[in-house]
């Protein structure tokens, strides 16, 4: 299960999973910047290229996905990025991806509250150490030998672990893991985790 | 060495790209996807993203333009045309094309 968001693209509506979403956001940004690297083109024309490139897009996805409202996933948007490629046709990561990777890290990390998640990835066995030491900012080892620790002074450290499992629900979505960790729900942390689930 | 290789080829096919794309509107007006497959049919593109700038810019110039058509499915579709002074542009670049030619070849004699 995903949640799904609506758009407008070349004057069509669109749904589109998250991750597919983030991931064309994403595309679209590194267009246009390097657009506006290339040849010095004015920034009236990169409008009007953008508009077209959009126009193309929806064009592609029309054909897969037809009329019937069906939902635009992350392969299909991977397999349309590819296809079209970057405005001076070099590969779309060669460097202005790593650019605003790097942006993107310095700048949208820890700036709202974190969730308490049960962190599936990184779970031994069911994630509850994982999420509790991503949620405190303590090293997941460290989570680990508390909660041993727990266990060896009776039941106690059993039943929190327990109950933990129970209760709290396991971060699956890419909007779920920035929840974790605290990042706010941009399209380029929504693409971060995408990109390592999509992997 | 393939890598110098490959980069001359590509050098040479953007060089001649702005040529290719009037050539094609030469011949009948076209929506861009058309051209993208024809371009894409002879080898010219690898990825479609290089396009776009190069038809706007040639719009901007005067040598293309374009209406809007309606579309039995979906939006109504942007068909480019080719203008006068894009076609006087046509015949300088198919002239410049030719001597390119007969210069290389002179030169192999």
């Amino acid at each position: 299960m995903k949640k799904v968001l609506n758009i407008s693209l070349g004057n069509r509506t669109f749904t589109l999973e998250e991750d597919a979403y983030a991931r064309l956001s994403e595309y679209l940004k590194h267009f246009r910047t390097r657009l506006a690297g290339t040849d010095g083109v004015p920034n009236a024309q990169n409008a009007e290229v953008m508009e077209d490139l959009e126009a193309r897009i929806a064009e592609l996805f029309l054909q897969e996905v037809g009329t019937e409202g069906r939902v635009v996933r992350l392969d299909l948007v991977e397999r349309v990025t590819r296809q079209l490629g970057m405005p001076d046709g070099t590969p779309e990561d060669a460097d202005g991806a790593n650019g605003s990777a790097g942006a993107s890290t310095s700048t949208f990390t820890g700036t709202v509250p974190k969730r308490l998640y049960r962190d599936y990835d990184n779970r031994r066995i069911g994630g509850v150490c994982a999420g509790l030491a991503v949620y405190l900012d303590i090293d997941v080892v460290v989570m680990r030998v508390l909660m041993l620790v727990a266990l060896l002074f009776g039941t106690v450290g059993f039943w929190i672990y327990v109950i933990c499992w129970i209760a709290l629900p396991n971060a699956v979505t890419p909007a779920q893991k920035c929840d974790m960790y605290g990042y706010p729900i941009t399209a380029e942390n929504l693409a971060r985790f995408a990109k390592s689930q999509y992997k | 060495m393939e890598n110098t290789l490959d980069n001359v080829r590509s050098q040479m096919r953007k060089g001649l790209l702005e040529y290719c794309i009037l050539s094609i509107l030469d011949k009948r007006e076209a929506y861009a996807s058309v051209i993208i497959e024809e371009l894409k049919s002879v080898g010219m593109i690898v990825v479609e993203g290089t396009l776009y700038p190069l038809l706007i810019r040639q719009k901007n110039q005067g040598l293309l333009a374009y209406r809007w058509e309606e579309s039995t499915q979906g939006p109504p579709r942007k068909y480019y045309v080719l203008t006068d002074k894009g076609r006087e542009q046509l015949a300088q670049m198919d002239a410049a094309w030719n001597e390119l030619v007969e210069s290389i070849q002179t030169l192999k004699k």
